[in-house]
């Protein structure tokens, strides 16, 4: 049984906000400006993204919304109703609820009656992990078409007063506190999502999905992105183990961080998954037409090419497409954010039986994932 | 802070080596061959990050102690490293000359470096009777007896596969463990002499390794003893550096 991406749709909240007025959303921290963010935002070459809250940290869109909003463009494009959709499956990185999952809260916005759920709770691969579930239960047949959301709302964490607030953490006690402000410079907000049914689009269009695979490698490798811990060594407490949450939040330990030194170990997991694939087979570099590659800095990109290159199984440039630096990293969003401009843009020519391949790393505690797609049009 | 160099050992080195000599394309069994090794490299070094004296650079928590354990267990894997590479030069007959010079020099280069660990081993605060004094962890006495015995038979091309999983871990301790060893200890230059010495040699290293791995690597029958022995020598290795926690008693 052979699926297809039938439909997909993107929301952005608010304006553009471009490079220099970053810190006037998310805020200074103490007023004071920060040492970083010129060379995180170099590094990154983001040139604008968007945020759901406004200039005085307040929220102005839910992710349930953010995610409702885009599902809901995914379907007006399509042509199905509504009805038809058997399964919806939802990703994020921290849905406004810790419980119940993003999912139901994203049915209950939609009104999509009496359907199959599933929330994937991750990172940035979390997308990948939905859209499989959804494939593979399509592949099943159990439905005729399953709807895959998946949203971020990353500014909640990143505003100036979760940081004001951690005054016993590593952030409060250090002059520079790299690995808690990087990501700060580097996420943002939005949703995308995707549309799969069991044949293709009537008009225009659609993408066949040949393979979807990961590679996880917890096993060996610390944690390299995290929410939940306060970032020391010595301290195996995770924030509920705090006497209160204001006990966890003054420790730092619902900031947001990354292990930028073990960062490189991505990369190099993700060559090696992309190298098995090739050895097996399942994916011949020279038949991929166009590369969605999410990495979350221009940083890492020239790094990927040389990487993929010397392995001896390069993608050329020239075939590489993103929306990264004007829709931003967006995490589990970016790569159905990606697909729904890719398909609308004029800046690649898209035809019949061209491969597509798509790379979702995510450094949480590296989770490799890849998908291919075939064009089909009709 | 990581300053953004991000490299696969040997790798990086390929893209280099091919800029500085465009002569060097591998055959496809060559090619096929570096995939299948780099697939062992990139396996190797993650599992690495196990290995828990390893872990605690990645961490943070390595100290002067660890350190000084280090070293006292690299100087065996040192000492031995000469003599199996020596003995695989003779064990080339002449129609592999080549290689044989290629190894040779390549002993040359590095059949001492074991007095540059002894050095960096008082400079860390150790007694030279201590690391001198020594014997080989049990990692150490079956990676020194599997690469002995494979360098014993005649015409040993797949000690490429050895040599490119040792030759990635010198330029490893260059890159990654250093510095870093210096910034959580407090060490000197001193102290990592003898890892950071390995990076600077290896770029002509790695030129030489691939000229000789397009000489050999002709079949699918050379790729496979190769990629085997490549993996054979990842898990000693591995095995030697969880043991240095071990005591021998």
């Amino acid at each position: 049984m052979s699926v297809y991406i039938t439909s997909t749709g993107a929301f952005l909240p608010g304006p553009p906000i471009a490079v220099e007025e970053v810190e006037g959303v998310l805020g200074a921290i103490h007023g004071k400006p920060s040492w970083l963010r010129v060379q995180i935002q170099k590094a990154n070459k983001i040139q604008t993204r968007h945020y759901a809250i406004d200039k005085n940290q307040q929220t102005t869109h839910s992710n349930t919304l953010m995610a409702t909003n885009a599902a809901s463009e995914c379907l007006d494009r399509s042509y199905i109703s509504r009805d038809k959709v058997g399964m919806l499956a939802v990703a994020t990185t921290q849905g406004d609820h810790p419980a119940p999952g993003m999912a139901s809260m994203v049915q209950a916005e939609l009104g999509l009656p009496e359907l199959e759920i599933l929330t994937a709770h991750g990172i940035c691969s979390s997308s990948m992990m939905a859209l499989k579930a959804a494939w593979n239960s399509l592949r099943l047949e159990e439905h005729e078409a399953a709807l895959v959301v998946s949203s971020e709302l990353a500014s909640r964490l990143l505003k100036k007063q979760r940081y004001e607030a951690a005054t016993k953490s590593t952030f409060a006690e250090k002059s520079v506190d790299f690995n808690t402000e990087f990501l700060r410079w580097m996420l943002s907000d939005g949703a995308g999502a995707l549309l799969l049914q069991n044949r293709p689009a009537p008009k225009g269009v659609s993408l066949r999905i040949d393979w979807v695979r990961g590679f996880s490698h917890a096993h060996a490798f610390p944690t390299c992105m995290s929410v939940g811990s306060a970032g020391r060594v010595d301290d195996e407490r995770t924030w509920q183990d705090y006497d209160t949450y204001a006990d966890a939040e003054t420790a730092g330990a619902l900031l947001m961080r990354q292990d930028v030194r073990l960062l490189d170990n991505i990369l190099r997991m993700g060559v090696d998954g992309y190298l098995r694939l090739a050895e097996e087979g399942v994916s011949k570099p020279a038949e991929v037409d166009h590369f969605l590659c999410h990495y979350s800095s221009h940083h890492f990109k020239d790094k990927i090419l040389e990487l993929l290159d010397a392995a001896g199984v390069g993608i050329p440039e020239e075939r590489w497409w993103t929306n990264l630096y004007t829709r931003g990293n967006t995490g589990a969003a970016s790569l159905f954010i990606m697909i729904d401009e890719f398909l609308r843009t004029d800046e690649v020519e898209i035809s019949e039986g061209q491969t597509i391949l798509c790379f979702v790393p995510e450094s949480g505690r590296f989770n490799t994932t890849y998908m291919q797609l075939t064009v089909v049009k009709q | 802070m990581n300053d953004g160099e991000i490299m696969i050992d040997g790798v990086s080195n390929t893209s280099k080596s091919n800029q500085e000599s465009e002569g060097i394309n591998l055959n496809p069994n060559a090619q096929k061959c570096l995939q299948q090794l780099l697939r062992v490299w990139l396996g190797f070094e993650r599992d690495l990050s196990t290995v828990p004296l390893l872990r605690r650079i990645d961490l943070g928590t390595y100290t002067i102690e660890d350190h000084l354990c280090l070293l006292r267990n690299l100087r065996q894997q040192v000492i031995e490293g000469a003599r199996w590479i020596t003995r695989a030069a003779s064990s080339f007959d002449r129609n592999h000359a080549g290689i044989r010079s290629t190894i040779i020099s390549h002993a040359v280069d590095e059949h001492r470096d074991y007095e540059l660990l002894e050095q960096d081993y008082v400079a860390s605060g150790g007694k030279i009777e201590d690391i001198l004094g020594m014997e080989r962890n049990i990692g150490s006495e079956a990676l020194h007896g599997y690469l002995m015995h494979r360098s014993s038979r005649q015409n040993p091309i797949d000690l490429l596969g050895a040599m490119w999983i040792i030759e990635g871990l010198g330029e490893k301790m260059a890159r990654s463990w250093a510095e870093r060893i210096q910034e959580l200890t407090g060490l000197t230059e001193d102290s990592t002499r003898f890892m950071s010495y390995h990076g600077h040699n290896d770029g002509d290293h790695m030129l030489r390794f691939y000229e000789m791995l397009d000489e050999v690597c002709v079949d699918e029958m050379a790729t496979s003893s190769i990629v085997k022995t490549s993996k054979v020598v990842a898990r000693l290795y591995r095995l030697q550096l969880e043991e240095v926690e071990h005591g021998l008693e």
